[in-house]
């Protein structure tokens, strides 16, 4: 209850200090500082599967540049990721993204546009992406099934590659901390009409351990390699033909040595990741007005894990997925302030994995799908778009996603953006397939919702179930969640120099599969699967100020509130008398209200503050980021079944992360930085971060000179 | 805070006078500093036992399941202390612990006019034991105290391995005697530490089985506490 007045007041205070920034608007038109200006004439392409000014888009959009990237020395997408504001980085299963307090399960992360397959837990590890052919990366938050299906629950991340087929080019080397190397080395160029591009990245990393008093590393040693190739080939004026193939190979070393009561137990083992993308666009301009594109997509990810152990209980984990789509789209200008976007897919999908069962046995699933897009401007200064996604899925419920935004501008000092969506995620295959069982202390067994019925009655039959849960007779067909998104904000430009966007969300989520105790085995270990349960919520507020301070200085201030809760919770918690925790004594009192979290593992209050100084003409340039997180909850100490405040937290942080750098004339650039400059290390919260760590990095940039 | 240490120390100073006229071990109203040790002390009506041992794991079966020597801790909630195993067949006990099994003297566990349920809410609250409420009996594989995660007293989180007492369960306990008495259990846990989840399975199984509660006995053989 407190944090909500709280909240409350908060955005009041905004609002009239708003007000006061434009009753003194002065000089309209000078009021946007170039800089600004630039940055809202770039291009965007993701909020609306088109070609859109950033600031003609209707629902919240960041860019990242390349040069943002650079210049923080980001050597994987995680590295950039984690110092955007509102933006977490979870730390199970790999790296995964939080957007607007979702899951990494909901955040949909393209490539050029086709999405990435292979998540561990519905975490899409994003240290298997390097940031060294990136041109930009753009971050839509919201809703946006209604143009890209499944996943886009929280929001989508599209990295945009670079495509220079100009005869340029570039090779860099970084050295730092852990014995981490990153190697880059690109270059485009045309023959005859042909473009192509090439680029390659080796990373690897000694890995490092953060635990005290152990040997088991906290960061694997990991060796990845990335090669992609991209083809550009005009067919004629109308006609252009796009291709890529990227393939990403990750190799991780993991020995462990395991004590339990007094057994040790020694583990070696590899990880081997192996992620394909190939890619094949046409492109037609029919008319001035009418244009088609064909897109051809295939994608595999297999993943396999091996680990031998002295006690002869080893581990063998393998994982194929494989996802191919056809798709066309097609873009009309209806008059000169309508334009459509229509089109059209098909999808298969395949998942072989001994998590499952056998890993010869295939399962799959076959999507088919449409989209339309309506875009509108009834006047210049105001953009209404409508738009409706419909998936056909063979293996579970169908969904169908609407989308309407609406951006209004109403002076070049002030805008407002409000959007609506619906999203959608699928049951995963996990969610459906999965078998398995934990062996250790305690073993216990999670079954996919497909088969799990038949199992346990296998089991049953067997004589090998003590009792059966409640949650058992809610075994069903699992239902995709959903999310019904609410986004409302603004962009100002309150005084000179300053730019100032605030944006309000509010997220609705039904049918959140959660996994539930199922039975108990007469040897006690427990069997979970997977059923439709939880409603929930996010909602709260982001907000980002920029200052252009002086020349070439330049601060940028982020924070995000953030609130959420599990409705039937909060409504039993209401009732009463049906949730306690414990008191200092160690004696049960009635929760209330106020010592209630919500989801676990999101913080409340998050904020990035970013100094940046660039000489005018480039030569050098040093910044400060520095990246707040205040304490989360992480697990359920009083064993009441929820998240509330008597419960464990982790520690709050803040990441400061420093870089400088020198340009020489004949295109080398020297850079060195330090990462984590406080050293906060949390080895169990955060096993991704390590201490402190230095690096230094030399890139030479080349240019042939046209013949 | 000020205000909170100079309650204890009253409790404590309290505690220190009133254990001078009783047999048992120097009683200290919040034992924080209890090394692990069996312990019983009594504030007013209000009886608390630490560290009460209810057959710790001694090995792991080649399954990797826990095991002890399979044997009951039985007490009096009337006199307030142990019972000697010896004396199962008789009334001399009211409740007895193994692992996260507890029984009650009744049914198939002894030959007590015993029985309990499990009430939702808490210890304070409880004053009186409403007329229409059923006591349940032992009656093998079924326990007056329902076992399992999530069914009695206790909730069990298989991935972290770790029992904890659910907070807002209220043991309504009838003695051996058919008196009457309510118990809350506070820890699982030697010293009333919960291990963190990141806690070795090693440190999760050798401090467990180790009862904390807090009980009133009613000697008038009313229902009102």
């Amino acid at each position: 209850m407190k944090e909500h007045h709280m909240g409350k007041k908060w955005i009041l205070m905004m609002a009239a200090q708003f007000s006061v920034g434009l009753l003194c608007a002065q000089d309209l038109k000078k009021a946007a500082d170039t800089l600004f200006q630039k940055e809202l004439n770039e291009v965007v392409v993701t909020a609306t599967r088109n070609e859109r000014k950033l600031g003609n888009v209707a629902v919240p959009v960041s860019i990242i540049s390349q040069k943002t990237i650079q210049q923080a020395a980001s050597l994987r997408l995680k590295d950039i990721l984690q110092e955007q504001p509102g933006l977490f980085i979870t730390s199970g299963f790999g790296a995964g993204v939080q957007m607007q307090g979702l899951n990494p399960d909901y955040t949909l992360i393209l490539v050029d546009g086709e999405p990435l397959v292979g998540r561990t837990s519905g975490v899409l590890d994003l240290n298997r992406l390097t940031v060294g052919n990136i041109r930009k990366i753009e971050i839509v938050k919201g809703p946006s099934s209604g143009l890209y299906g499944s996943e886009a629950l929280a929001g989508v991340i599209n990295i945009i590659t670079d495509k220079s087929y100009d005869g340029s080019g570039q090779v860099s080397a970084r050295y730092g901390t852990y014995q981490t190397v990153d190697l880059n080395g690109s270059a485009g160029m045309r023959f005859g009409k042909l473009g192509v591009q090439a680029f390659i990245n080796h990373f690897r990393t000694d890995g490092y351990s953060i635990r005290p008093f152990s040997v088991e590393r906290s960061k694997l040693p990991i060796s990845r390699t990335t090669p992609q190739l991209q083809l550009n080939m005009p067919l004629g004026s109308r006609t252009t033909w796009n291709g890529s193939v990227r393939y990403n190979h990750e190799y991780i070393k993991n020995e462990i040595t395991v004590t339990n009561n007094g057994l040790s137990t020694v583990s070696n083992g590899r990880e081997r990741n192996r992620d394909l993308n190939i890619s094949s666009t046409l492109t037609h301009q029919f008319h001035k007005n009418l244009k088609s594109s064909l897109r051809l997509y295939a994608t595999r990810f297999e993943g396999s894990q091996v680990l031998n152990t002295n006690n002869g209980a080893g581990y063998d984990d393998y994982f194929l997925q494989q996802f191919y789509r056809a798709e066309n789209q097609t873009d009309i200008n209806l008059r000169k302030n309508i334009s459509l976007t229509a089109g059209a897919g098909y999808i298969r999908e395949m998942v072989n994995s001994n998590r499952y069962d056998d890993k010869n046995s295939r399962k799959d699933n076959d999507v088919l799908y449409g989209f339309m897009q309506a875009e509108w401007k009834p006047v210049s200064s105001l953009v209404l778009i409508g738009g409706l996604r419909y998936d056909d899925n063979r293996l579970y419920a169908s969904a169908f996603s609407p989308k309407i935004a609406a951006k209004y501008t109403v002076n070049p000092r002030f805008s407002l953006q409000a959007s609506y969506g619906r999203g959608f995620k699928a049951p995963d295959f996990r969610q459906l397939y999965l078998n398995f069982t934990n062996t250790a202390a305690g073993g216990y067994s999670v079954l996919g919702a497909l088969e799990a019925r038949e199992t346990l009655a296998q089991l049953n039959a067997a004589g090998l179930i003590k009792q059966f849960e409640d949650d058992y007779g809610k075994l069903a067909s699992l239902k995709p969640e959903f999310s019904n998104g609410i986004n409302i904000g603004f962009t100002a430009f309150p005084v000179k120099k300053v730019q100032w966007q605030v944006n309000l969300f509010r997220n609705d989520i039904s049918n959140l599969i959660e996994s539930r105790l199922m039975a108990v085995r007469v040897d006690n270990s427990q069997i979970f699967s997977y059923i439709n349960v939880q409603r929930a919520y996010t909602q709260g507020v982001e907000t980002n100020v920029k200052y252009l301070v002086g020349k070439g200085f330049q601060a940028d201030l982020g924070y995000q509130f953030l609130q959420t809760a599990d409705k039937d919770q909060l409504k039993k918690i209401k009732e009463g008398n049906y949730y306690f925790t414990r008191d200092e004594n160690n004696f049960s009192v009635p929760l209330k209200r106020s010592d209630y979290i919500g989801l676990p593992n999101r913080s409340p209050h998050m904020a990035t503050v970013k100094l940046l100084y660039e000489k005018p003409n480039q030569s050098w340039f040093v910044n400060t980021r520095a990246i707040y997180r205040s304490k989360w909850v992480v697990s359920d100490r009083d064993g009441n079944g929820i998240y509330n405040k008597q419960d464990e937290f982790a520690r709050a942080y803040v990441l400061l992360n420093l870089s400088g750098g020198y340009h020489f004339r004949n295109g080398i650039r020297l850079q060195a930085g330090i990462e984590n400059a406080l050293d906060h290390v949390d080895a169990i919260n955060l096993p991704n971060a390590p201490g402190r760590s230095f690096y230094g990095s030399i890139t030479y940039q080349f240019k042939t000179k046209k013949k | 805070m000020k205000k909170q240490i100079k309650w204890i120390g009253t409790l404590a100073i309290a505690a220190v006078l009133f254990s001078a006229c009783e047999k048992d071990d120097a009683p200290v109203a919040i034992d924080k500093t209890n090394d692990g040790t069996f312990k019983v002390f009594t504030e007013g009506n209000v009886t608390t036992v630490q560290n009460l041992i209810a057959d710790t794991i001694i090995g792991l079966n080649p399954m990797g399941i826990p095991y002890g020597t399979g044997k009951f801790t039985f007490f009096s909630l009337e006199n307030k202390r142990l019972v000697a195993s010896t004396d199962s067949a008789t009334n001399n006990w009211d409740i007895a612990f193994r692992g996260t099994t507890i029984l009650t003297n009744s049914g198939t566990s002894g030959p007590g006019n015993g029985g309990a349920f499990v009430q939702v809410g808490t210890f304070d609250a409880l004053t009186t034991i409403s007329n229409d409420s059923t006591f349940r009996v032992d009656a093998v594989p079924n326990y007056a105290i329902p076992t399992g995660s999530g069914r009695g007293w206790y909730n069990y989180d298989g991935p972290n391995n770790l029992v904890t007492p659910l907070p807002g369960r209220i043991m309504v306990i009838r003695t051996a005697n058919g008196k009457y008495a309510k118990l809350e259990i506070s820890s699982y846990y030697k010293k009333a530490i919960t291990p963190s989840i990141s806690a070795s399975d090693d440190e999760k199984l050798r401090n467990q089985r180790y009862y904390n509660f807090r009980f009133t006995y009613q000697p008038d053989g009313s229902k009102n506490f």
